[in-house]
């Protein structure tokens, strides 16, 4: 695949505070990449660096083959979509629009035609005079958008671009932000530290913290495979496991021995393992009725209900297991109609999951 | 409900508020009614005349004094206004230590008690062998007059943020044009805001311009002081009237003129702090 950005050991020192720590990636042409990670964790600083806003203490960035780090803001081809938006009050939004490519000196009618394009591709055909303070903020967000994406980048920097809206307007956004990447064809890096934000929208992941990548995969391996502790507790909530390797292809975890196929040959008899669940794989069933949600093939234990939290879509069930474990579950509502038919706390019940969900971290 | 407003707001804060402003008002409308005093009298108002504002006019030292007062406000207020926008940029978007330390040296003239500073710039005028004239009362009116527009300017600045010259230089705009392009128009009803309270500051300031004038081209208000010395005149109330109209109009520019280039906030509000 084609490589819009290339980043060689790139480090980014604020006197002894070290923000970017000597990280590699390469970004594909066309990509979704979302560099994804809590604040401080570096990832606004590595795409102020690729803006120009930030020169690298150490490092390269090429930006289509050629180095850039040196080159300033204004005469590399990317633009950037700021958390604030930076929206030029003085100017109305066909202006604030139409901003870069008058410096670019573009001829006016040209200017005029890809300026009502931009427009009409945010869907703001229709408040072209507007000032940007007579805007909403799902609005404004969109006039960023535009102004940034009718320059026609190689690369479009997005820092946060979401965070001040609110969560419905956020999700809408989602998916339109999505819908704009594929129609034009741009490539896109996306800071945010909401990491549902990251899942849905994204075709790879940077995990970041402390200045380092701890992992870059797609969504799913992401998810289901976090390479680190850090990566799982980021991503979702996970429950954590610490065990001793046993046979092959088993864990044990206090006295029970637990089938964990992700397991593999690098780890011999005794090793230390840590190893972890989702709790949305995790299935609670009744101890002497048989509600057909533990499946053949599950492993299973016996543990007590110690709380629950209800969530709406679902319960968060904290399981105390027979070992003195705990484990939280998350339930579906669909599987439960009635409200009677609730659990209660200090209930005995069954534990499962398939271990094929078990994920081994290093 | 009625009831419930009345229990919110105790009648006797209405008065009180009211005796407020008498007490504020009262002084300043006495000046401006006893300047169409058509007799000589301070004390009983006896028809309405010009007849002190004529006098005023004819009298070539204290019409002179005004338009001095004017010309030193005026060149203050440029001077000024230039370099305290200029220092305040530095010192905002400057992020060195030393602009933290400059920061806090900036309310230093603020502070000093002008008679001090009226004396230093007479003991450096001396030292230095400069003679008073009206070029050292702008000097001395310069000096002081920075601060206030670098604090005006600098909490706009502040406000504005750094982003929109980021996103002009993202843009395609140089570091120069980000500046002329988006920071001064986001930036200039603070500036002018700015240079026309210097402006009003420099016209009425008596203390140093009393220490740094020469025996010439004296200011209209080291003028009025050496005149009451041999007696209060009704003139006084004229020339305090026509003071006032000045002032008066200064801060009514700063309202009007964002006004008139369709910006919503005016210079007031920069200077009062009631932007959101």
């Amino acid at each position: 695949m084609e490589q819009a950005i290339r980043i060689e050991n790139l480090s980014k020192k604020f006197g002894d505070f070290t923000a970017v720590n000597d990280i590699n990636l390469e970004i594909h042409q066309g990509e979704f990449f979302s560099l994804l990670g809590p604040s401080g964790c570096g990832k606004t600083t590595l795409l102020r660096m690729l803006a120009g806003f930030e020169i690298p203490t150490s490092g390269q960035i090429k930006l289509d083959g050629e180095p850039v780090e040196k080159v300033p803001p204004h005469k590399r081809n990317v633009n950037m979509v700021f958390q604030s938006y930076a929206l030029f009050e003085h100017l109305d939004v066909q202006d604030n629009i139409g901003f870069g490519l008058k410096r670019k000196k573009v001829a006016k009618g040209e200017i005029r035609q890809r300026v009502r394009e931009a427009l009409d591709l945010v869907d703001l055909g229709s408040r072209a005079d507007a000032r940007p303070n007579e805007l909403s903020g799902g609005q404004r967000q969109r006039v960023a958008l535009a102004r940034a994406l009718v320059n026609r980048p190689r690369v479009l920097l997005l820092d946060e671009p979401l965070g001040a809206l609110d969560l419905k307007l956020r999700r809408q956004m989602q998916v339109e932000l999505k819908a704009i990447q594929r129609e034009v064809g741009i490539t896109f890096v996306y800071v945010t530290h909401d990491q549902e934000e990251a899942l849905s929208m994204s075709d790879r992941i940077a995990v970041m913290s402390d200045g380092r990548v701890i992992q870059c995969a797609a969504p799913e391996e992401v998810y289901e495979h976090p390479s680190e502790e850090f990566v799982a507790g980021f991503i979702g909530i996970s429950n954590l496991l610490q065990g001793r390797a046993e046979s092959k292809g088993r864990v044990r975890v206090g006295d029970s021995s637990l089938p964990v196929p992700d397991l593999d040959d690098s780890y011999s008899d005794g090793d230390p393992v840590q190893i972890a669940v989702r709790p949305e794989k995790v299935a609670v069933d009744e101890i002497d009725k048989d509600a057909d949600r533990i499946r053949p093939g599950m492993f299973t234990v016996e543990g007590e209900i110690e709380s629950m939290v209800y969530l709406g879509v679902g319960n968060q069930l904290t399981l105390k297991l027979g070992n003195g474990g705990r484990l939280v579950a998350l339930e579906q509502a669909t599987y439960r109609v009635q409200s009677h038919d609730q659990w209660k706390v200090g209930q005995k019940v069954k534990v499962g999951w398939h271990p094929e969900h078990c994920m081994v971290l290093r | 409900m009625n009831t419930a407003s009345a229990f919110d707001k105790p009648r006797i804060l209405r008065v009180f508020t009211g005796l407020v402003y008498l007490f504020l008002f009262v002084p300043i409308a006495v000046v401006v009614v006893f300047s169409f005093n058509s007799q000589k009298s301070l004390q009983v108002m006896d028809g309405l005349s010009f007849r002190w504002y004529e006098e005023f006019w004819n009298d070539p030292t204290l019409r002179d004094s005004l338009f001095i007062s004017i010309e030193i406000a005026l060149i203050t207020m440029v001077v000024a206004t230039v370099i305290g926008t200029a220092l305040a940029i530095g010192l905002v978007r400057a992020h060195s230590g030393a602009s933290r330390g400059a920061n806090v040296l900036m309310l230093v003239p603020l502070i000093t008690p002008e008679i001090v500073a009226g004396i230093s710039a007479l003991l450096i005028f001396s030292q230095l062998g400069i003679g008073l004239s009206f070029w050292t009362v702008v000097l001395a009116h310069i000096t002081f007059s920075i601060s206030y527009v670098t604090i005006v300017v600098r909490g706009r600045l502040a406000s504005i943020g750094v982003e929109v010259e980021e996103a002009a230089q993202d843009l395609g705009a140089s570091r120069w044009q980000s500046v002329r392009l988006v920071l001064f128009p986001a930036l200039w009803p603070a500036v002018v805001a700015a240079g026309l309270l210097v402006f009003a500051l420099s016209f009425d300031d008596f203390v140093l311009s009393f220490f740094t004038t020469g025996e010439q081209s004296q200011p209209l208000p080291v003028r009025i002081w050496s005149m009451i010395r041999f007696g209060v005149s009704p003139t006084i109330n004229a020339i305090g009237t026509l003071m006032m109209v000045v002032s008066i109009s200064a801060v009514a520019l700063a309202v009007l003129i964002p006004r008139l280039f369709g910006r919503r906030e005016s210079g007031v509000k920069v200077l009062t702090g009631a932007e959101d």
